[in-house]
């Protein structure tokens, strides 16, 4: 049955009690907007990183393997589509609009995904860099999540991440353990997607950062990302590749790898949809949709199923 | 030919056509009309490139090599190129997403009836492989009818899809080729009859299928016939062994990792 609340601070405190948000609930707007920003962006990301492993999917070396990447490429749409319908049960905008948006430049999507993978290299290093990074961050949002539609999906989210995730650090042992030429194709991949999966986590979080306080977010950024460098530089390290931060240490007191400082330039500029790639992403993303649009059309009886 | 060298090219014409049209499906993904959709031919093209697997394993134990997935990469990717035997509907490449349905609805129509040819075969492993196909084709064909079923009854659609069908249906008869000996692996037990049988039964699929919804005076049946691209030795398949020119570029495409470094393993 649907709840409301007199006031955000009677809210603020159903929510520090542990209570779960659910669609039909009378949530205070402030809230609903940025739940549903928060899906609706998780939802873009998975439907731009399918786009940006597309590119590679026929090239797959092997009709097991393409097999494999073609379920994981599945996976990753069946996610944004689950992910849009609980967007749009929140009342914002409907699927349509949110792809349209998309479509037009108007709404975000990961950082990483304006980025062009160029080699077979870049297609296993997204799969493990930044599969890895997306899992830490939705292993934090889930664990305790005030909205509840989200945080049930996250749960099959999370495990077949973990999944894509394992299938991206076997390729990566494969091609650890393969010519010098497999190598080198995998140290340039790491050279251009470290920094680009590092800063999925984004910048530190602000402190009156209101995802954290309505809990749609647990854990701060700094926090996840430093989980992240902790568990992949030792990792890629004793694979064999250099992490290419040059000023890369390990603190002996804190006991722990320090990167040094990060240059947040290229993240504001994916920010802007001024990203290496995000020009081409969203225009081919933009032109197939339009190509499409009669079947759409055609399909249209009001009930969205045609978009 | 001997015997096992016409059921090998029957079966290599079979493995051919599924991995190509599994391939030709993963292009599409992620650029399909809307969601639902590209999972459904993700899903599909999982389910083609699996029946190619397991039939380049049965040509690699006529051959008396072990399957191995090397084994079964090597033969699906390393051969020349006059050594593949699909036809040159899968190798096509098509122009829009009306083609790609069209296609999906009339290679289905023709698989599932090139499976029941084997559901009888002499050859346990084939006629379990049949089995496991067929349960997947219902799926296949029902998700390409109820696209057709609501597409045809609106006007644009329709006049895309009719297109479609106009490009699609001159390589009708290549599809129904068979190969080189085909006669004595169906006299073998192979199979319970040849591909070119099927020609018949499969234009009149096509004609039902299309004709509900008004062909604006087109026959399917003469579309085949006398074109550029019309069956039998007219179309230059010539058992299967030629190539038409959308090939080479989309096998340069699927090998282009393997080429990167011929020593490696991915």
């Amino acid at each position: 049955m649907a709840r409301s609340w007199a006031t955000m601070e009677d809210f603020e405190a159903f929510l520090d009690g542990g209570g779960l948000v659910e669609a039909d609930d009378d949530m205070p707007d402030a809230y609903r907007r940025a739940v549903f920003a928060f899906i609706e962006m998780h939802a873009n990301s998975e439907l731009m990183g399918a786009l940006t492993e597309r590119d590679w999917i026929p090239k797959t070396p092997g009709l097991r393997h393409k097999m494999a990447v073609l379920a994981k490429t599945q996976d990753e749409i069946g996610h944004g589509h689950l992910l849009y319908m609980i967007a749009a049960d929140l009342g914002v905008k409907t699927r349509t609009q949110m792809l349209e948006d998309l479509f037009a430049g108007k709404s975000r999507f990961h950082n990483v995904f304006h980025y062009r993978a160029v080699t077979w290299g870049d297609q296993v290093a997204i799969a493990f860099l930044v599969d890895a990074a997306a899992l830490i961050s939705q292993q934090a949002v889930f664990k305790n999540c005030s909205y509840g539609p989200y945080r049930r999906i996250l749960r099959r989210i999370i495990t077949e991440e973990g999944f894509h995730m394992r299938l991206g650090e076997d390729r990566m042992m494969r091609i650890a353990e393969g010519t010098a030429r497999q190598r080198g194709m995998f140290q340039e991949s790491l050279d251009r997607w470290f920094w680009p999966a590092l800063q999925l986590f984004g910048p530190d979080s602000v402190p009156d950062d209101e995802l954290l306080r309505w809990r749609i977010k647990s854990e701060r950024n700094e926090v996840l990302r430093d989980r992240w460098v902790q568990r992949f530089v030792p990792m890629l390290q004793s694979y064999g590749f250099t992490v290419p931060a040059p000023d890369l240490r390990w603190d002996t007191e804190a006991e722990r790898w320090d990167v040094g400082p990060i240059d947040w330039e290229p993240l504001r500029r994916t920010l802007a949809q001024g990203g290496p790639d995000s020009a081409r992403r969203i225009g081919e993303a933009a032109d197939n949709w339009q190509h499409t649009a009669w079947v759409r059309a055609a399909l249209s009886d009001g009930n969205g199923s045609g978009a | 030919m001997s015997e096992r060298g016409a059921i090998r090219e029957f079966l290599l014409a079979f493995a051919d056509d599924e991995h190509l049209m599994g391939q030709q499906h993963t292009e599409w993904i992620g650029v399909a009309p809307f969601l639902e959709e590209d999972l459904a031919f993700s899903s599909i093209g999982q389910d083609e490139l699996g029946h190619a697997a397991m039939l380049y394993e049965l040509v690699l134990e006529l051959d008396g090599i072990e399957p191995t997935d090397t084994a079964v990469d090597t033969l699906a990717f390393g051969r020349p190129s006059h050594d593949y035997r699909c036809c040159h509907l899968v190798e096509y490449e098509t122009k829009d997403w009306a083609e790609a349905l069209v296609r999906h609805w009339v290679y289905d129509a023709f698989e599932a009836m090139r499976w029941h040819l084997v559901t009888g075969t002499s050859m346990p492993k084939l006629a379990a492989i049949a089995r496991k196909a067929l349960r997947e084709e219902v799926f296949h064909t029902r998700h390409a009818d109820a696209l057709l079923d609501r597409l045809l009854a609106a006007p644009e659609a329709r006049s895309r899809l009719l297109a479609a069908l106009d490009a699609v249906v001159p390589m009708v008869p290549g599809l129904c080729e068979g190969t080189a000996g085909e006669a004595v692996a169906v006299a073998e037990g192979a199979a319970a009859g040849p591909t070119a049988g099927l020609l018949e039964p499969l234009l009149v699929a096509i004609d039902r299928r299309f004709s509900a919804a008004g062909l604006d005076g087109r026959s399917v049946g003469s579309a085949c016939v006398g074109g550029p691209s019309a069956g039998g030795a007219a179309n230059g398949q010539r058992g299967r062994t030629s190539r038409s020119p959308d090939f080479e570029p989309l096998m340069a495409r699927m090998r282009e990792v393997l080429d990167y470094d011929s020593e490696a393993v991915w």
